[in-house]
């Protein structure tokens, strides 16, 4: 219960107090322990639940199980390195003049309400509570992305809001129509939203209906996971925002979208046959892979860069998901995890990279390995960590996934071209086919991500002036972790993260 | 209960759906700004008519706090919100659109054939008094929706989303007597700060770009 209390009081305490606090070290502390609050609050929870099960607090209001625990995790987990990383970024913004003094609060309180929506979406036990949350999120974050009041921040801010505002308004239909269903089974109760209630009765809600709510709720949420067609928003946002607040809209809101779509999905998968909503999530995923496969090559500016990497990892786990399996989900819920790792080390880069050279553009930043050596390694992992190159975790994830897609069985396919030619497709061919286009896309991202980070990292940067060589700072503490994080996990999983994740999988799979 | 035969409620409950569904198209066809947002409190004002009426006919009491917060922030507070934008933006009319007037009412008009034919597996199921407005519900999402990409100006696409709102609200109400009160309180939260949020939105983009004409806002390009 307390564990429960603080997670949600935390966040919002912290910014109501950081509006009214001017003093920018009171803001980090603030910041700071927030974050660990929330990661102890994280850790209780998670021990409560691998031993005793899932947990329901507040009157059925909240509902903490095995996967909301691993999600949970994540967010406090990039928030804290986050929150370390923002302290000497924002004082630099400051210190340069980018941004008052006196808006720093107001970054705070944002930032704060974010963080709160997005922990009170995962742990929310009523579907409506979680879009209410997931809106929430949308519109904390909105003034983050234009923080910096320029055009393009501007423009990026405004496209964010109506695109993933109208994304979401397509998933409340969805809502409304899972409401619709669970009804008349329920009765007019106001806990026929929750998922404790939902649960038990899936199997007798009306398919048709749960189709079209599936359908609505995935191309919904799917705005905010940043699936191909909705993804329009997320290069322009990503690459306006500032440093932290990109790593935080990519690995983290992202995994919290996700999840919404997966309690969805658990509940569909209950009332209608699997191959239903696994079909649908392997081809967004595939085509938001392919197509985001084909924009890293053609990219020039380094944020729009890691921006296109989200959408290809997300669709990766759409894969992963849609194959299902133990093995499938496994892969996909680690690489959740190795993504919001990778990613959000991939934006403090950027972010060091930006206070350096003063330019997104990838022509524009050479040499980053003499003018900062820290960074450049920084850089250096989480371009190896994001094509999926081993020892790095997201290669063992990204194993997992493919090698699901692989073991799938595929029916057999015969097509009837004109009346005396037959063309029958074996099942192997079905599977080591769809395999081999999505290795080819893969090599297709590897080759567009290495060659710009190649040319960023080597080579003589241009002396401008005094130029200042690389200060240790709170930032870099957080870069070093999670490069270790990043090579750790690749080489050992350890024991209470392994629990928590075959926990959640069992939920996934709801065995 | 009420005294009048289900009959004749879930015929009046229909009546106000397709009066909503009229507005819509008034909308669309609306060049002045101004009156696209009466038009809009128009709109939300039939839609807190008929929750009124599905909790005056089924005796679910909590709709009418919901057709209450709909009547304070869709038609008086939202409105003004937006009449005050205008007026700071001294924009009055939508001369240049996406897609033109004859051609919008014509797209509209397959939209709410669409929106029939999508529901149409899902009608037959429903039990309560006012399963055919969901179908309507869809129209005025998918009409909202057409808005927001038809038309240039920032205020016309606020009131575009905050149409498919209308049409969400008027689904839940006719899907399920609306949802839990908590999920209405937060619906009507998350619209009053998108609408404050456009608000300020509207001022920045006012000084950035000297117009909230949407188009101008092309400089981010692949």
């Amino acid at each position: 219960m307390l564990p429960i209390i603080i997670l949600l009081i935390g966040p919002f305490i912290a910014g109501l107090l950081s509006l009214v606090i001017r003093r920018s070290r009171l803001l980090h502390v603030i910041n700071f322990s927030t974050m660990l609050a929330l990661v102890g609050a994280d850790t209780a929870l998670t021990t409560q639940i691998l031993s005793h099960g899932p947990i329901i607090a507040l009157g059925a209001l909240v509902y903490v199980d095995a996967l909301s625990a691993f999600i949970l995790f994540i967010i406090a987990a990039i928030g804290l390195s986050c929150s370390l990383y923002m302290w000497s970024y924002m004082d630099e913004q400051v210190a340069r003049g980018v941004i008052a003094p006196k808006r720093l609060s107001v970054f705070f309180f944002l930032f704060h309400m974010f963080l709160l929506a997005m922990v009170a979406a995962t742990i929310a036990n009523s579907l409506g509570v979680q879009w209410v949350a997931l809106e929430g999120t949308t519109l904390a974050t909105t003034f983050l992305i234009a923080f910096f009041r320029r055009r393009e921040s501007l423009e990026a801010g405004w496209k964010y809001l109506i695109l993933c505002s109208v994304g979401i308004a397509l998933a409340l239909f969805g809502i409304v129509l899972t409401y619709y269903s669970s009804v008349r089974v329920l009765g007019d109760v106001s806990a026929a939203l929750n998922m404790t209630s939902l649960i038990g009765v899936a199997d007798r809600l009306d398919p048709h209906v749960l189709k079209l709510a599936f359908i609505f709720i995935l191309i919904g949420y799917g705005t905010k996971v940043g699936l191909v067609p909705m993804h329009t928003w997320l290069p322009e946002a990503y690459s306006e925002a500032p440093a932290p607040v990109a790593a935080m809209l990519a690995g983290v809101l992202e995994t919290v979208a996700v999840y919404a779509i997966l309690r969805s999905k658990i509940l569909v998968d209950q009332a209608l046959p699997p191959e239903f909503s696994a079909n649908l999530l392997v081809l967004f995923g595939f085509i938001s892979f392919a197509v985001a496969a084909f924009f890293i090559l053609i990219q020039h500016n380094y944020k729009r860069l890691f921006a296109y990497s989200s959408i290809e990892h997300m669709g990766l786990a759409m894969i992963g998901f849609g194959i299902g399996g133990v093995a499938g989900t496994f892969g996909a819920l680690f690489h959740l995890l190795n993504h919001a790792l990778a990613k959000a080390l991939a934006f403090f880069t950027a972010g060091n990279i930006h206070r350096r050279f003063n330019t997104v553009e990838i022509d524009g930043v050479k040499g980053l390995a003499k003018a900062q050596p820290v960074t450049a390694v920084a850089l250096m992992v989480a371009g190896c960590a994001l094509v999926g190159l081993p020892p790095f975790s997201p290669f063992f994830s990204e194993l997992l996934i493919v090698s699901s897609l692989a073991a799938q069985d595929f029916a057999s396919d015969t097509i009837h071209a004109g009346r005396f030619i037959t063309v029958t497709i074996s099942d192997e061919v079905r599977s080591l086919g769809t395999v081999a286009l999505l290795m080819l896309f893969a090599l297709i991202a590897f080759g567009g991500f290495m060659y710009r980070i190649g040319a960023m990292v080597w080579g003589e940067p241009a002396e401008e002036g005094s130029v200042q060589p690389e200060r240790w700072t709170p930032g870099h503490v957080s870069l070093i972790a999670m490069m270790a994080a990043l090579i750790g996990l690749g080489f050992v999983l350890p024991e209470p993260l392994k629990l928590l994740l075959n926990q959640a999988v069992k939920v996934v799979l709801a065995r | 209960m009420s005294s009048m035969s289900p009959h004749a409620g879930s015929q009046l409950v229909d009546l106000c759906a397709v009066l909503l569904l009229l507005t819509c198209f008034a909308i669309v066809a609306q060049r002045r700004l101004s009156a696209c947002v009466d038009l809009f409190a128009l709109q939300s004002f039939f839609l807190a008519a008929t929750a009124a009426i599905v909790a005056f006919l089924t005796g679910v009491h909590h709709i009418y706090i919901a057709a209450a917060l709909t009547i304070v922030i869709k038609v008086f507070v939202i409105p003004r919100i937006l009449k005050k934008v205008i007026e700071r933006l001294n924009v009055s009319r939508e001369l240049v659109m996406n897609v033109n007037i004859p051609a919008g009412l014509l797209i509209c008009g397959a939209l709410v054939i669409i929106a029939f034919f999508i529901t149409q597996p899902i009608i037959p199921l429903g039990y309560l008094l006012t399963r055919d407005s969901l179908s309507i519900a869809l129209a005025i999402v998918l009409i909202g929706f057409f808005t927001m990409i038809a038309r240039k100006k920032a205020v016309t696409q606020m009131v575009g989303f905050l149409v498919m709102e209308n049409g969400l609200f008027l689904g839940a109400t006719a899907a399920a007597y609306g949802m839990p009160l908590i999920v209405e309180l937060g619906v009507f939260f998350d619209v009053l700060v998108a609408g404050l949020i456009v608000g300020i939105y509207t001022h920045r983009l006012q000084d950035a770009f000297d117009s909230v004409d949407t188009s101008a806002l092309t400089v981010l390009k692949e």
